[in-house]
């Protein structure tokens, strides 16, 4: 995963978990960054802003609030918007 | 120490546009969240609110009134006209100055300021209408109540987020105890459903886009609200002379502050407010029946709000109907412990507790009887009203069925 896309949201990642850049990779998984649910409320605002994208919420029927595991996941959602967000344009 | 009863009550809510309406619609476990209408939804990923239904101001209020009285006083005013009715309470000028006006709310006339700062800032006005601060000011609910029904005692609003109108009811019942005032009307309002505001709440992802479910574990946030709850506090002895009926005693209640987070709750300062109310009445934790919790349906509250119950009550906490008519009124912020109290108030008074609607399963994180989907007669003597706010301000007061010994 060496595009800009994922590098940056790595990045804000890293930003938000209060770690050093390049400490957080696709496979680290949400437990691992330290994020809690407040943290995460704010990198989800963080890369809307920087993406110019609109994140859903989870779903809740399932009972679980849990969007992301891992950096990966979070990093499909960003691209996923942003094809969406393309596409509508 | 002198004692306290509720002999009055009125509100507004999206239940209904008085407490006979409010009242039905809890019992039969109604839901009065619906898509919202008061704004166009479309840039909203929640689209849902428990707005007041088929309010039209002008069957209130003058064209005059209007101008200078935003929607949450409004609220403010018709449910303390109610309340005043309902307790059969004469304002003449002896028992003027000797009430109270106690109103909490959250942010107050929040459309007033909302709709004044869009024209200032994205239309080119180049001046705001001469009312708007008298009528967006927080305590101008409390001012239009003491106005409206010509009281002259002590009158000020109360601000603790979602705490607002139980810290109101709780200095109101201070203020009653301690001799300033022989009467209060007391409660608050909330009327804040605006494309800013809602915004706001959406940022902070704690709603949820389809239902209110609180401690179910398919809960996934709360949904807005809005409306007002008065109720009348008398001294005994003032409610006896005047041979007022008396729906309950509020005999106490218990405050406290989790210096800890503005947005996570911290089951221990809830447990401590929740102590301290039982020690205020003078009851053990056994006597308590029914708790209408604060149970706003974000995973946060609802856990650490069952986990203090568990901790405070032992082994009793699995007797008491806890329940949370949010699930049906929403979360009226300011509002809530105001329309709360009036529904521990209706739960004494019919001797039912009042349902958890859309109510899935079970939480393994919310171990408790939540009274699922349907209300249920019981015996209730004592209930709470518990009431933690963001930024960690806990407020719990306790309401006990009168009995004259």
């Amino acid at each position: 995963m060496d595009d800009s896309v994922s590098h940056d949201v790595l990045d804000i990642m890293a930003k938000h978990a209060e770690a050093e850049k390049g400490s957080i990779t696709p496979d680290t998984s949400m437990e691992m960054t330290g994020l809690d649910s407040l943290k995460m409320v704010e990198l989800i605002f963080d890369l809307e802003e920087r993406f110019d994208i609109s994140i859903p919420d989870p779903d809740f029927s399932t009972g679980h609030n849990q969007q992301f595991k891992t950096a990966a996941d979070v990093i499909r959602v960003v691209k996923d918007m942003i094809r969406e967000q393309d596409e509508d344009s | 120490m002198k004692r306290i009863v509720v002999t009055g009550i009125g509100c507004i809510s999206s239940l209904g546009h008085n407490c006979a309406e409010f009242s039905e619609a809890l019992l039969a476990g109604q839901c009065g969240i619906a898509p919202i209408t008061l704004l166009d939804t479309s840039e909203f990923r929640v689209k849902i609110a428990a707005e007041v239904k088929d309010y039209d101001e002008r069957n209130h209020f003058s064209e005059q009134q209007i101008k200078k009285i935003d929607r949450y006083a409004q609220f403010n005013i018709l449910a303390s006209r109610e309340a005043v009715k309902d307790a059969g309470l004469e304002i003449d000028k002896k028992t003027s100055e000797r009430t109270a006006v106690v109103q909490g709310t959250g942010i107050g006339g929040q459309r007033t300021q909302e709709s004044g700062y869009r024209k200032l800032f994205t239309e080119g006005a180049k001046r705001l209408h001469p009312f708007t601060i008298p009528k967006l000011i927080p305590s101008s609910g409390a001012s239009w109540v003491s106005i409206d029904l010509g009281i002259t005692g002590p009158s000020f609003s109360t601000t603790s987020a979602c705490s607002s109108s139980s810290h109101a009811i709780g200095m109101a019942l201070l203020m009653l105890r301690s001799g300033i005032a022989d009467v209060a009307v007391t409660g608050g309002s909330e009327a804040q459903i605006t494309f800013a505001t809602l915004k706001a709440w959406e940022g902070l992802r704690v709603m949820d886009s389809t239902a209110c479910r609180p401690f179910s574990l398919q809960r996934g946030g709360m949904v807005l609200g809005e409306g007002a709850g008065t109720i009348i506090l008398e001294t005994l002895d003032h409610a006896l002379a005047r041979g007022a009926r008396i729906y309950a005693e509020l005999s106490g209640l218990g405050m406290s502050s989790d210096a800890h987070d503005m947005l996570q709750p911290d089951p221990a300062g809830a447990g401590r407010a929740i102590k301290l109310a039982l020690a205020d009445a003078g009851i053990s934790p056994e006597a308590v029946d029914y708790i209408n919790a604060h149970g706003t349906g974000t995973k946060q509250n609802d856990s650490s709000e069952s986990k203090a119950i568990n901790t405070v009550f032992g082994a009793h906490a699995k007797k008491i109907a806890v329940s949370s008519t949010k699930s049906m009124h929403g979360h009226a912020l300011g509002a809530a412990a105001a329309l709360e109290s009036i529904a521990t108030i209706i739960a004494i008074r019919e001797q039912t507790a009042l349902p958890t609607i859309n109510f899935l399963d079970k939480d393994p994180e919310c171990e408790l009887d939540f009274v699922p989907n349907s209300a249920r007669p019981m015996t209730i003597n004592t209930a709470l009203s518990n009431s933690f706010a963001f930024g960690g301000l806990n407020a719990v007061l306790v309401f006990r069925k009168f009995n004259n010994e």
